[in-house]
């Protein structure tokens, strides 16, 4: 994280901000099959040639919860979801921010990749990472 | 599998379940298994190798509950595999007697989740990035009970009616967590712990331990026994870690593994899910009831509420599902869990289950799902299959 080096970021090799928040996956260069995260060899082609490869900002919500009970850390409540890519066959589960948890969340709509507050740390401070949001 | 010798489950023991936090996990253990070496009519020193399931007990609590019943020596083995942990220990006690390397053999699940939490969702591994970003197990089976009553018309009214019937079948049996029966309105009463998933439709936090005493075929014929108690036949046994997920087309779904898991148990042995009468599945959260359920060949896909609609998965229905009270109200020691379900069917086969046995419990199965990973299926999923 370039841009602010005081912001403390959980998984930050995962995901980028520049020029858009996206995530990054592996993808197999013999077999094209995709990962999130990337692994360090392919589960179809059983190589070790995994490029680290972004994914689209845009996914589909597989499903999703509203979280009302969470461990320590987490404030509640918080959206949580699973958000498909469905042309690199990859599913990502990740928390989903909306203004109106209650009502602005569907099935299947269309969700793209944001960073965010997604919990606090020990002192008390905010912790950021890539998160989803409806697409407005 | 050529060539595997038979394996009998020759004696069972079993501590209630509840919140025990003045009960060290040893404790717990060594009850259990001194109720099973006992059950079994053996001497305890015929006993050869230990196998204890556990999550959260720390360091060598296997030998730690041998020690307070004069068993040391032999090799214990502890095994961890999440919520399948006590099945997976279960499965290395068959397995070493199956091929051979040991005749009589001591598998047990013990845990002590009171000393550790007083409630809420069980603490998961922090390495994990999707528990770092917040997932527990609430909200994963939240988003799937979301997903499915979507797809197939299910409304949440169903879901606590699988309450109600654990409840129920739990009233009867001593050793469950929850004794008292519910209604529908009161589960969907309850707090929202994760939408849909109230509290009540959440298994609870709690603590037991639960063990069985296996041996060979040709060991059962000549072991100096002091009981004549039934043996029960162990038909199949199989573990499966979870496979992936974004590699089999988004599938990101335990039942994959479960259906994996017991297709196997089936052919090995020579049964299908038509032969079952009584079965324990792994009902952490109401909705698993009707997932397993479908996943196991007992209902078809999206058909599993009808189970419970129609009443067919009562004790004494169709198919007897979770007649113990299952996780939800006998409740879910994490590694205990396995071996409790494996101690119930060796009770509905033996007859022994007074006041809610399965009529004419011949054979019966046991299915247990343990945990979740990034883009797989599960962690470890085991399925026996018992008969007498």
């Amino acid at each position: 994280m370039s841009d602010n080096n005081e912001r403390r970021v959980l998984h930050a090799e995962f995901f980028t901000e520049d020029p858009e928040p996206r995530l990054i996956a592996g993808k197999s260069k013999s077999s094209g099959n995709w990962t999130f995260p990337p692994y360090l060899a392919d589960p179809v082609s059983f190589l070790d040639d995994v490029e680290h490869t972004q994914l689209p900002r845009n996914g589909v919500l597989h499903s999703f919860t509203i979280v009302r009970r969470s461990l320590p850390d987490f404030t509640v409540p918080f959206g949580l979801g699973l958000i498909d890519f469905p042309d690199q066959k990859v599913r990502v589960m990740a928390q989903v921010e909306a203004d109106d948890l209650e009502n602005d969340l569907e099935l299947g709509m269309e969700v793209e990749t944001i960073v965010g507050v997604v919990r606090k740390a020990k002192d008390g401070s905010d912790i950021y990472s890539y998160k989803f949001r409806p697409v407005k | 599998m050529a060539n595997l010798r038979d394996v009998y489950i020759i004696g069972v023991g079993q501590t209630s379940c509840g919140k025990f936090p003045t009960q060290a996990a040893h404790m717990l253990g060594r009850e259990a298994t001194w109720a099973a070496i006992k059950d079994s009519g053996i001497h305890a020193r015929d006993i050869e190798i230990g196998f204890c399931g556990h999550v959260y007990q720390g360091m060598g609590v296997g030998q730690r509950t041998l020690k307070d019943i004069g068993l040391v020596g032999q090799p214990v083995i502890n095994v961890e595999g999440a919520c399948g942990s006590g099945t997976l220990s279960f499965w290395e006690a068959w397995r070493t007697i199956a091929y051979g390397q040991h005749d009589v053999a001591l598998a047990w699940g013990v845990e002590n989740l009171s000393k550790i939490m007083s409630g809420g969702p069980l603490p998961l591994e922090e390495d994990d990035i999707e528990v770092a970003l917040g997932m527990s197990m609430p909200g994963l089976y939240a988003m799937r009970a979301k997903k499915y009553l979507d797809e197939y018309g299910v409304s949440p009214e169903t879901l606590a009616k699988v309450v109600v019937k654990s409840r129920k079948h739990a009233a009867k049996n001593p050793i469950a967590q929850f004794r008292k029966e519910t209604t529908v309105e009161q589960v969907l009463n309850d707090p929202l712990i994760a939408d849909p998933l109230t509290r009540s439709m959440c298994c609870p936090v709690g603590d037991a331990s639960a063990a069985a005493v296996l041996v060979d075929g040709e060991t059962l014929k000549k072991i100096k026994r002091d009981t004549s108690r039934m043996p029960i036949k162990v038909l199949g046994c199989v573990a499966q870690s979870g496979g992936y997920a974004s590699a089999t087309g988004l599938t990101c779904d335990p039942s994959e593994n479960v259906k994996r898991t017991s297709e196997m148990a089936y052919e090995q042995a020579g049964l299908g899910p038509k032969d079952m009468d009584a079965v324990e599945i792994h009902d952490a959260f109401a909705i698993a009831e009707l997932i397993v359920a479908e996943a196991l060949g007992f209902a078809k896909k999206g058909e599993g509420a009808r189970l419970i609609e129609e009443e067919t998965s009562n004790y004494d229905g169709d198919i007897a599902i979770n007649a113990s009270g299952g996780l939800l109200s006998r409740g879910h020691p994490v590694g205990a869990t396995g071996l409790l379900q494996t101690v119930e069917i060796v009770n509905q086969l033996r007859g022994e289950a007074t006041g809610y046995q399965v009529p004419d419990a011949k054979i019966g199965l046991i299915e247990t799902m343990g945990g979740a990973q990034p883009a797989m299926d599960g962690i470890t999923c085991v399925v026996s299959i018992l008969g007498k």
